[in-house]
Order: C-alpha cells, then structure tokens, then sequence
C-alpha cells in the first residue's frame, strides 16, 4: 500500500526546543494526483515539506516519499522531486541562466534545456537576467522552473503562485496540470484557496500540527455547508426553519424571504419545507474558503 | 561534490584576486623597501631601539630584522597573519551558515547532493581561495627577489607561506565549528576574531613576559612560524596546526550531518539595539526572534 503511495506519513512529530511544530500528522498521498495542503500560518505545512526532503529532521513518526525514507536515503528522493520552497532565495549576482545551469549541474544535467527554454517561454522570463534585478515574481518564476525542469515524479510546490500576476498564475496552474497529465504527483500549499479548488483533486487541511481533514475537493465542498436561499409566497417564521437539525437562520427579511446554512444532508430542511408555500430556492456551494474559515472556527 | 566545488570556487574568485593581488603589492613594495634599509642600518637600529622592545614585539621580536626571515616577520608575516586570518573567519563561518542565513542552502539542499558532498566541496574550494591569496602573495615575494638583492631561491620563499596557510586553516575550521555552535554567524565571526587577536597578543607579549609563557603553549600564534620557516619548517607546529584544523573540520562535519537547515537564519542571535529602557529590563536582551515566532510564518 505504501508503495502505491508518493507521501506516506504517519504521526510524523517535529519541535523546536518547546514549541511542538508538527503534533502527528499522518498523510497519504496517491500517485498521479494534485493534492492541496492548507493551512494558515504556523500550522506547519512548511515544516511538513523540509520533512520529506530531510531538510529537517522529525523527532518521531514515519514518512515515506516516493516509497523511500528521506533520512536514510536523501539524495535519492530529491533526485526525484522537484521542489519550490516557499521562501525563495538564490545567489543575489548569478544570472537567472546561470543559477538555472548550477541546479541543473547539482542534477546531473537531468534536465532538458530546450524545456527550460519552454518555460520561461511560457513565464514570460528572460533568461538573461540577473537575479538581484528581478522582481519578487520573477523570482518567483525562477523557481517554479527549477522545480519543474527536470521533469520530477513528485512536484512539492509550497506557496507556487505567490507574488505572480493573475495570467501568470493561471499559467503556471496549467504547468502544473501539465505535470500532472506527463504522470507527476503535485503536492502543495496555497493560501490562494480559489486556485486549490480549481486544481486539486484532493485537499488536506492542517491546524497547529495536526491534520484535521482529508478529502476529495468536490466532496468537501458537497458535503459541507451549503447556503439556502427560500422565498415564500407569505409570511414564514424563520425560527421554526432554524429548529431544523443542522440548519441555522442566517438572516429574515420581511419574513417572505430567508437566507439559511445548512450543514449536512438536505433532507430534513426540504421536507420541513414541504409544509410551506415556498416560491423560490436556491442553494449555493461554500467555497472551499467558506470551510477552511469553517474549520478554524471549530 | 565537483558541481560544489565549482560554483564556491567561483563565487571566491573576486575575494582571491582581491586578496591575493592586495598582497603581492604589499609583498612587492616591501622587498623594494629592503635595500635602502639595509643602507641605513645604522639609523633604523637605532630608531628600532627607540622603539623598545614592547613595541617590537608586536613584528617579531625585530632583533634580526634584517635577515630575510626576520625582515618578512618584520614587515609582513607578523601582522598579515592577523589581516588574512580575519579573511579565514569570515568565509570559514560563512561557509555554508553564510548561505543559510540569506535562505540559499534551503533550496540546493532540495537537490540531490547529499550534506557530505556540499560540506567537503565547499571545504575543498575554501582550502584553494586560501592557496591562492597565499600562491599570488609569494608571487609578490618571488619578484621582489632581485629589488632586494637576496641570494634565494624563490621556491624557498613558499615555506612561510605553507606555514601561513596551516595557521588560517586553523583558524577558517575554528570558525567554521563555532558557526553550527553559535546560532548566529556574526557572534561566530567576532568570536573567532577576537581569539585569533588575542592569540596574537599573547604570542606577540610572551617574547618579553616569561609569565605568559604557559597561556602562550595554547596560543595557535606561537605555532606560526612566518619569516623563520625560511630555514626549514618546524614540522611538530606544522602537523600541530594542521591536526587541530582537521578536529575541528570532522567536528563540524558531524554536526553539519545533524543539523536542521534553517531558513532565512530562523532562530539566530543578533545583538540587542541599545535603549535605554533596556537598561533598566535586561529580560529584553538576547533572542530577537524564536524559532516559535519564526514557524508562525510558514
């Protein structure tokens, strides 16, 4: 089983001195598939990552990368993962060809140049810049294609259109598709929940070390809270809606109109309303916003 | 570990031949200096002797100083030692937690090079930077043969030299096991400096206090032979020098096999800004910033 995994972790720990940074994670991501890793700051998803690339190391757990452990067999993971760190730094006087061409050297030329060429093409960058000139999404640029360039089995992307304009994160979004369909897992983390949505097949949700929730994107936002807007043909007390289990009033106009949230499954909310001259309704998914707020709220 | 090498070597490149070239002018103007001294010997004897011998102390004794080996104490060996060794300590200790703290090392370390390769190509490329400040100084030294009339073989002039290179090898590995000691390289830098000049001092002192005799038999300085090591080279202080920079360098290796790269120098020391009310809450010196505040930000 975990061999058919490209990220195996389980009760994975890491403190620094007395601050408990990861408090068990356990993960599993399958091959083949894009899966967003949220979590808003300090909840250790960067600490997460350095895990699996042996940049750190765990006080207790198991991880698994691409079926080998990062401890005992470091070189061998990162030869097979491309990976952009969510602070990015590069040596401030190399051109951007350059600290390409020593990345690619530090990979034993794996990567094919006319590719590079593709992606700062497709970015948008020009090669012959030097690095200290380059603004924060240009630099930004230059690690999604050192990330990307040799073509990795597992693509750890940590904050990936951080700092980028609006149609260069669509690009880079549909890079990472790319990757995806050439057979790649993508494993990220995104403040930017919209691009999560549209990316991802499943999304995991971290909270002060802790994972809280795996699931299909899709079905985490099904089956979470759903918006409902009810308009009567009279006059309805909203409080009798609002004893419906899992459904809370949200606000009531004039009585004719009410706006509800419902967690759960529909039916006893539509059957309530079964016993009522309802005129209009209309039900609208949360997005993935909505839960992971949802989820801190808890 | 070539591809290290490389691009280390590179980047010291600029510091080499500045050094190096800087040196050899020196080197160059001193040996033109030699002949009209020795005209003068009478008056630079007697001026030495206004001097005294506290003074004196401090470039070699100054008792031969017209010998060669005396005069390349006298005038170079004695406080260059000092000047290049400050060169050793700041690219010892920055060798690679210079690279960690601007966040670089994070992301070559996501390459497949393993610690022991990064930690010995820098190592190898910081030992040849050394070499060359060293080879350009003697080749200062080596011209100047014939403006100061001696009858010596040039080669002869490359054992203070290799004396030289022992002592900042010493003196680059002290900094650079202090740099994964000391959470922050400044603090790693000053230390090491601060030793290498009181090592001077106490070396310099001891030629006209007996009392410091003993502290000075720990004192790298004594085991430097400079401008003496043209009649053959003390091969106890040599091999002494060289033991000491290879327990150092395996110390550092161990713990740089251990360590958690950090990012952007998380966690690191910096000396406190000075207000007054600090003066009255000394709770408010030491760490700027916790790894715990740090994580928050990941």
């Amino acid at each position: 089983m975990e061999q058919e995994l490209s990220i195996f972790t389980q009760g994975l720990l890491k403190s620094y001195g007395n601050v408990r940074a990861l408090k068990g994670v356990d993960l599993e991501v399958r091959q083949g598939e894009i899966f967003g890793f949220l979590g808003p700051n300090g909840a250790g998803k960067t600490t997460t990552i350095r895990c699996f690339l042996d940049l750190i190391r765990p006080n207790g757990g198991k991880v698994k990368v691409l079926g080998l452990d990062p401890q005992k067999e470091p070189v061998a993971v990162r030869a097979r993962v491309g990976y952009l760190p969510g602070e990015l730094h590069f040596d401030q006087n190399m051109k951007v060809e350059g600290i390409l061409r020593y990345f690619n050297q530090l990979r034993h030329a794996q990567a094919d140049w006319e590719y590079v060429r593709q992606l700062a093409n497709r970015l948008d960058l020009d090669l012959k810049m030097v690095i200290k000139n380059l603004s924060k999404g240009n630099k930004q640029k230059v690690g999604v294609i050192q990330a990307l360039m040799h073509k990795p089995e597992l693509l750890m992307l940590d904050e990936p259109t951080s700092g980028l304009d609006p149609l260069i994160q669509q690009e880079v979004l549909r890079i990472i598709r790319n990757a995806r369909k050439d057979g790649a897992t993508v494993f990220f983390s995104s403040h930017n929940l919209s691009e999560v949505q549209q990316i991802a097949d499943r999304v995991g949700i971290i909270r002060s070390g802790k994972v809280v929730e795996i699931a299909e994107t899709a079905m985490l936002i099904n089956r979470s809270l759903r918006r409902v807007y009810v308009r009567f043909k009279q006059a309805v007390d909203g409080e009798i809606l609002a004893r419906v289990p899992g459904v809370k009033l949200l606000s009531q106009d004039d009585g004719m109109s009410l706006v509800l949230q419902v967690e759960g499954e529909m039916d006893a909310l539509i059957k309530t309303l079964s016993n009522y001259p309802v005129s209009d309704f209309e039900t609208e998914h949360p997005s993935l916003e909505e839960i992971f707020l949802a989820y801190y709220e808890k | 570990m070539i591809t290290e090498f490389t691009y280390s070597l590179r980047r010291y490149l600029w510091q080499i031949l500045g050094w190096g070239i800087t040196f050899s002018l020196v080197a160059l103007y001193l040996m033109s200096l030699y002949k009209p001294l020795v005209e003068q010997q009478a008056q630079m004897l007697s001026l030495l002797k206004a001097y005294g011998e506290n003074f004196m102390a401090f470039f070699g004794g100054g008792s031969d100083f017209l010998s060669p080996g005396g005069y390349l104490d006298f005038g170079f060996f004695s406080y260059m030692s000092v000047v290049a060794g400050i060169f050793a300590v700041i690219f010892g200790a920055g060798l690679l937690v210079g690279d960690e703290e601007k966040g670089t090392l994070d992301l070559i370390m996501a390459h497949p090079i393993s610690r022991t390769s990064l930690f010995w190509g820098r190592l190898l490329a910081y030992v040849v930077a050394l070499m060359g400040i060293l080879l350009l100084t003697w080749v200062g030294f080596a011209l100047g043969i014939p403006l100061a009339g001696w009858d010596i073989n040039p080669f002869v002039l490359l054992l203070p030299h290799l004396t030289m290179l022992a002592l900042l090898l010493l003196i680059g590995a002290l900094a650079l096991f202090l740099s994964f000691v000391i959470p922050s390289r400044t603090l790693a830098v000053s230390l090491s400096a601060g030793l290498l000049v009181a090592s001077y001092f106490v070396t310099s002192l001891a030629r006209i206090n007996n009392q410091l005799k003993t502290l000075n038999d720990f004192s790298p300085m004594k085991y430097f032979q400079g401008g003496s090591a043209l009649d053959g080279i003390n091969w106890q202080y040599f091999l002494g020098l060289l033991g000491f920079t290879a327990f150092f360098i395996l110390l550092a290796w161990l713990l740089f096999q251990r360590r958690d790269i950090r990012v952007g120098g998380e966690g690191g020391w910096t000396l406190p800004k000075f207000s007054w009310d600090m003066m009255w809450d000394w709770r408010k010196w030491g760490k700027k910033e916790t790894i715990a505040q740090k994580t928050k930000d990941d």
